[in-house]
């Protein structure tokens, strides 16, 4: 059956889901603030109020336009409308999540968040991958599947919302970390070590905040970072290199070409984590690099001369 | 003897003429003529849904046997002489049943199970409570005036807030279904009280079986409409039994109570992870209304109970404290099971302006919207919606047990946040907090069970303790104005000084233990623990009112409440 669907956003990510949905053969209206041109037969619309007729809207705008975004779906959706995000950020220093923001400035309910290795070429083009969908809703995860449908992706589901949604915010960060890293060098097995050994500390993090240790090592988390280092050419990757090569933080988001979440989340949780008496050597030596406040080497040796203990 | 048979059986006064209601009765005034349909309604659903699979009607049939076998050979009493050998036999003889057979036994089972849940309402002694225990309470308080104007007593030390006129209207358009928090036995009989003064309707509700080991309170409790929880029996079919009756009164436009922390808050904290079973009998309540196009909504009225001393503070810190929580779920010793203790209690209570402050926050709906007047869903900018919406698929409202629990799951999390915006804090929780704060800041390094050895080792300077103090309360107005939580009338208009004076005399004389006591300029902090479960309501706001000299000692505190 065919399903009326909202994207809102006219990024990568929500063309690419636009146009997954029509391949799908799904009505699809695309809300953008600029007029675009995409493909037929996706409607794209600047009136938000085009999205009160879909069952089924994709919120895809980078966190930072989340709150703008919400309060004007606020007007527009009630209890009938299904929402996913798509965002792998997290809104202001209270971490709070997309859907959260939701809960706050919409009465849509029925929630979800897909992220994974996912990324808007493959959708658009229809080429093979996986995806997770974090949500409460078992029916929501049918409909996500019929929508972007097709025998090659493949969308798992879990219960765990809020840790899919730190998992990819805080592979955002660890992407930057793992490309300087290889950009200066150093040995795979290095980059191996500060990959899982960073997981474990933001998943430690998470739990505290009701997430699950396993959606960190699951597709939210580890698999979307094996995804980036094997060069899926996201903007984290260039920020992390451009870094590398002694560019300032400013130009280097310059570099990167898109707007990179993960250092403001990764401050976010670094506080977070102090206040409770967690430990965050890994995120707060990087920082510290990224914000030129800690040279490479210097970094490097305070890793390095760290206790070593039990895995 | 008399006392098992009491409280064992519902006593029931006779009845020489059937009290008719009248149209203006408060809905439970029905309930007596309508409770053989409910019981049957709640039977004849449980036996659709089992009947026609035999595999899942047996296996409900061996685990009813197994759990109530194991029950009552634990227990051995007066009950298992006369049910165990029944259960036995029955265990033996499933497999063999024919299909009839095992209907026959389901259909006897559920209907004794339920005819136990399902409760019973005198209009009589619906007023003589009304009219008694305010007076009864009052005259406990202050013996010289039982004859005169008692009730004033209780109405000095309870305190109702909130938007009481929104709550007259929508009971009179759907179901009300007050979710306080938990803190002690006597919140049933304060929120009823609250109830009364406030003009509206009683409620049904399920008491837990200790409730019903005291005679009095058996007798007012079999009869005043509240259904009866043994949380002894584990069997499958009852826990179902249990929320069906709910679901099938809240459909019928009952108004209910239940309390979704589960149990009274050992720690003194508010309650955050909520028992989501009754609550979600709630929400299935109103989708079978949606789907069977009855116009009868349900709403939520999340209630925060809010006192300066509680009657069972020391049992239930020391229970916390043990990590015994799970495993004394039913405490049946403690200083609610004491007479003396009540009267301690309230004696201590009278005089204090505002001992015990009631809080009925805004309603909301079953999706954890707010509601106005008239009884409208509204969106967070004040647009109606139709909270039909919700349950509908492809335009048809439908029921779907998978979705409504997981709306459940967002309601329980609405109701979690509304209970830390709704609470108000009382002189003792700032006081002590402030004074536990001390203990930690002053004591770095050590770890909480050190710290609560600490009996009479700690003193502090009075004038220095009040400037934190004043400090604090002046953070927490700050925080109240955000809306982020609440304080007493007598936190916000006190000097620092009198806060204190006040927390002392509530403490001291009343516990068994000394919280702190003053010794000239000093303030010398007695039993931690005392300190420390009612410094415990404040551990979500620590940070926040803490200067950078405790902040240190705040996040400590606030560590306190990650895992609650």
């Amino acid at each position: 059956m065919s399903l009326r669907i909202g994207v809102v956003g006219a990024g990568g990510f929500g063309r690419a889901i636009a146009v997954a949905s029509a391949r799908s053969g799904h009505d699809v209206v695309l809300w953008s603030r600029r007029d675009r041109e995409l493909p037929d037969p996706i409607r794209v619309s600047t009136d938000i109020a085009d999205i009160r007729d879909c069952e089924l809207v994709f919120l895809a705008v980078p966190a930072r336009h989340a709150v703008e975004a919400t309060e004007q779906l606020g007007e527009v959706v009630d209890g009938r409308h299904s929402m996913v995000h798509v965002s792998r950020g997290l809104v202001g220093a209270d971490l709070k999540t997309i859907t959260q923001l939701i809960r706050d400035k919409t009465v849509c309910r029925r929630l979800g968040a897909l992220a994974g290795p996912l990324v808007a070429g493959a959708l658009a083009e229809g080429r093979p991958s996986g995806a997770i969908l974090g949500t409460g809703f078992p029916d929501l995860t049918d409909m996500v599947r019929e929508a972007l449908g097709g025998a090659g992706l493949r969308i798992y589901e879990t219960r765990d919302v809020i840790g899919v949604e730190l998992a990819s915010a805080t592979v955002g960060f660890l992407t930057v970390v793992l490309a300087y890293v290889q950009e200066v060098g150093l040995d795979p097995s290095t980059l191996a070590v500060l990959a899982t050994r960073g997981m474990v500390e933001v998943s430690r993090i998470g739990q505290t905040l009701g997430a699950k240790e396993s959606t960190f090592m699951g597709l939210a988390g580890l698999g979307d970072l094996i995804a980036a280092v094997a060069g899926d050419q996201r903007p984290e990757l260039r920020l992390g290199r451009a870094l590398a090569q002694g560019v300032h933080l400013t130009n280097a988001v310059g570099e990167a070409g898109a707007y990179v979440e993960g250092i403001d989340v990764a401050g976010h949780l670094i506080e977070h984590a102090r206040r409770l008496g967690l430990e965050t050597p890994i995120s707060s030596t990087f920082v510290a690099v990224c914000e030129g406040r800690m040279s490479k080497d210097d970094a490097i040796q305070a890793l390095m001369e760290r206790r070593v203990g039990k895995e | 003897m008399l006392k098992r048979l009491l409280s064992e059986r519902p006593l029931r006064l006779p009845h020489i003429k059937p009290y008719v209601p009248r149209p203006s009765d408060p809905s439970i005034f029905w309930f007596n003529s309508e409770r053989d349909d409910i019981v049957s309604d709640v039977v004849k659903r449980i036996c659709v849904d089992l009947e026609p699979d035999r595999s899942r009607l047996e296996i409900a049939l061996n685990d009813a046997a197994y759990h109530e076998i194991r029950r009552l050979e634990n227990q051995r009493d007066d009950e298992a002489r006369d049910r165990l050998g029944y259960w036995r036999s029955m265990i033996r003889r499933i497999g063999k049943m024919d299909d009839t057979e095992q209907r026959r036994v389901l259909h006897t089972i559920v209907t004794d199970m339920t005819r136990d849940v399902a409760g019973n309402f005198d209009p009589r002694v619906y007023r003589f409570a009304r009219r008694a225990v305010p007076r009864l309470i009052g005259g406990v308080m202050e013996p010289r005036r039982l004859m005169a104007a008692a009730p004033q007593s209780l109405d000095r030390v309870l305190r109702v807030q909130g938007d009481v006129e929104r709550l007259h209207h929508l009971q009179n358009e759907g179901s009300l279904v007050f979710v306080p928090t938990h803190s002690s036995n006597l919140d049933s009989i304060v929120l009823a009280q609250a109830l009364e003064i406030s003009g509206l309707s009683p409620v049904i509700y399920g008491a837990g079986k200790n409730l019903f080991t005291n005679p009095i309170i058996s007798f007012f409790m079999h009869n005043l409409g509240a259904y009866r929880v043994d949380r002894r029996i584990r069997v499958g079919l009852y826990k179902h039994i249990l929320k069906l009756y709910s679901q099938v009164m809240i459909e019928r436009g009952y108004h209910s109570l239940f309390f979704p922390g589960g149990t009274r808050s050992r720690s003194g904290m508010i309650e955050r992870h909520l028992k989501l079973g009754l609550l979600g009998s709630a929400v299935e309540a109103f989708t079978t209304n949606q789907v069977r196009r009855v116009d009868r909504p349900v709403w939520f009225v999340p209630t925060t109970i809010n006192y300066s001393l509680v009657l069972e503070a020391e049992t239930l810190i020391k229970d916390w404290l043990m990590e015994e929580g799970q495993a004394r779920y039913i405490i049946e010793d403690d200083e609610f099971s004491q007479i003396d203790r009540w009267v301690a209690f309230f004696r201590k209570m009278v005089g204090m302006r505002g001992a015990c402050i009631i809080r009925f926050g805004d309603p909301i709906d079953a999706f954890g919207n707010r509601v106005d007047g008239r009884g409208q869903s509204l969106t967070p900018t004040g647009r109606a919606i139709d909270p039909g919406g919700y349950v509908e698929q492809r335009g048809k409202p439908v029921v779907d047990a998978v979705r409504d629990a997981a709306y459940t799951r967002e309601l329980g999390e609405v109701l979690a946040q509304r209970y830390e915006e709704d609470t108000v804090l009382m002189s003792t929780q700032v006081v002590a907090h402030v004074l536990f704060r001390d203990l930690v800041q002053s004591t770095p390094g050590m770890d909480l069970f050190a710290r609560l050895r600490l009996r009479g080792e700690i003193g502090l300077d009075r004038e220095a303790l009040c400037q934190e103090l004043g400090q604090a309360r002046d953070r927490l107005c700050a925080l109240e104005a955000k809306g982020r939580v609440r304080t007493s009338d007598v936190v916000k208009e006190d000097t620092p000084a009198e806060l204190l004076e006040r927390a002392l005399k509530f403490w001291n004389g009343y516990h068994d233990s000394t919280a702190a006591t003053l010794e000239g300029d000093r303030v010398v902090l007695g039993d931690p623990s005392l300190l420390l479960y009612y410094q415990n309501r404040l551990v979500s706001f620590a940070e926040d009112i803490a200067g950078s000299e405790q902040l240190q000692a705040a996040c400590e505190i606030g560590k306190l409440g990650v895992h609650r």
